[in-house]
């Protein structure tokens, strides 16, 4: 197909009336080839491929990063709770209910005399 | 990644399997789409190196988007779409990117694609073919591309395109102006 041809050819395309159905093949034929490279189709699966290890490595090192941080968490908060344990049995001699809510043996007394003033 | 057992699967099945994970099938519809997909990108981008990055993008995107696949349309229908949406995203993008150090409008942008090996083989009618549409502005560029590249009649370009046939028609005539301008030149 010359110059003129393919001209001619590009401007009927336009033409609403014209079935193009066959024009793809005729566009083909005259040397004007749309293709990709070779192993197209390999390199599509490859990225798909690399995508997901990407995607199931980042997730691995999602649920081992929460992990690490669980653990510090937890071991942060049983440090935290001995040390609130040691110091509820030193200021208040024991480990009971009332020590725990700061109520010691002289609190009841203590709130009386707050609200009556005696 | 292509097994020939494949070649006689309709595309129903091979969407099935593609989904429930068999990449030989997707291969295969890769390898069954993939001139019409090259078609549509290098018709409206160019023959240029990243056209082929932009082709491999279609069917990844195909792929995350499959399970989702109905199959109300065809899949050659579906997969144009896809293709169809990449290519103005990525010509959205080069516009975006060009006017930034360009004062040239869109027309010019071709001038900045680059070219890859096959570019130096290309023959005369290819020449003409891909200088005249990649001239055009990408709304006709687009109708000129669904008729003679991939040879849709003017209904299916409206339906691909959701456009209503009106606007299909009317751009089909301005864009035959414009070619008739483009193509003197050539």
């Amino acid at each position: 197909m010359n110059k003129r041809e393919i001209k001619e050819l590009i401007l009927k395309s336009l033409d609403p009336e014209t079935d193009t159905s066959s024009f793809p093949e005729k566009i083909g034929n005259s040397g004007s080839h749309f293709s990709f490279g070779s192993d197209f189709a390999g390199k599509v699966l490859g990225r798909i491929g690399s995508a997901q290890q990407t995607s199931i490595v980042r997730d691995i090192e999602f649920l081992r990063g929460l992990n690490s941080a669980f653990y510090r968490i937890a071991l942060t908060g049983v440090a935290a709770i001995i040390i609130l344990l040691i110091s509820i049995f030193i200021s208040e001699g024991s480990l009971s209910l009332n020590s725990f809510l700061g109520m010691g043996n002289n609190v009841d007394e203590t709130i009386i005399c707050l609200l009556t003033g005696n | 990644m292509i097994r020939e057992s494949y070649r006689s699967v309709d595309d129903d099945e091979l969407v099935r399997s593609s989904v429930e994970g068999d990449r030989f099938a997707f291969g295969e519809i890769v390898r069954r789409y993939q001139n019409m997909v090259a078609r549509t990108v290098k018709g409206m981008l160019g023959d240029a190196v990243f056209a082929e990055d932009i082709g491999q993008e279609v069917f990844i995107k195909l792929y995350h988007s499959l399970p989702e696949f109905r199959g109300e349309a065809k899949l050659s229908t579906y997969i144009q779409k896809i293709a169809i949406n990449l290519t103005l995203n990525e010509l959205k993008r080069r516009k975006r990117f060009f006017s930034m150090f360009s004062q040239k409008g869109n027309n010019e942008m071709h001038e900045y694609d680059i070219p890859d090996q096959e570019h130096e083989k290309r023959n005369e009618a290819s020449e003409v073919v891909n200088k005249a549409l990649l001239q055009l502005d990408p709304k006709f560029r687009i109708i000129v591309m669904m008729r003679l590249l991939q040879g849709y009649s003017t209904k299916e370009t409206a339906e691909i395109l959701e456009l209503p046939l009106g606007t299909v028609l009317s751009r089909l005539s301005r864009a035959q102006e414009q070619l008739k301008d483009i193509l003197e030149k050539l």
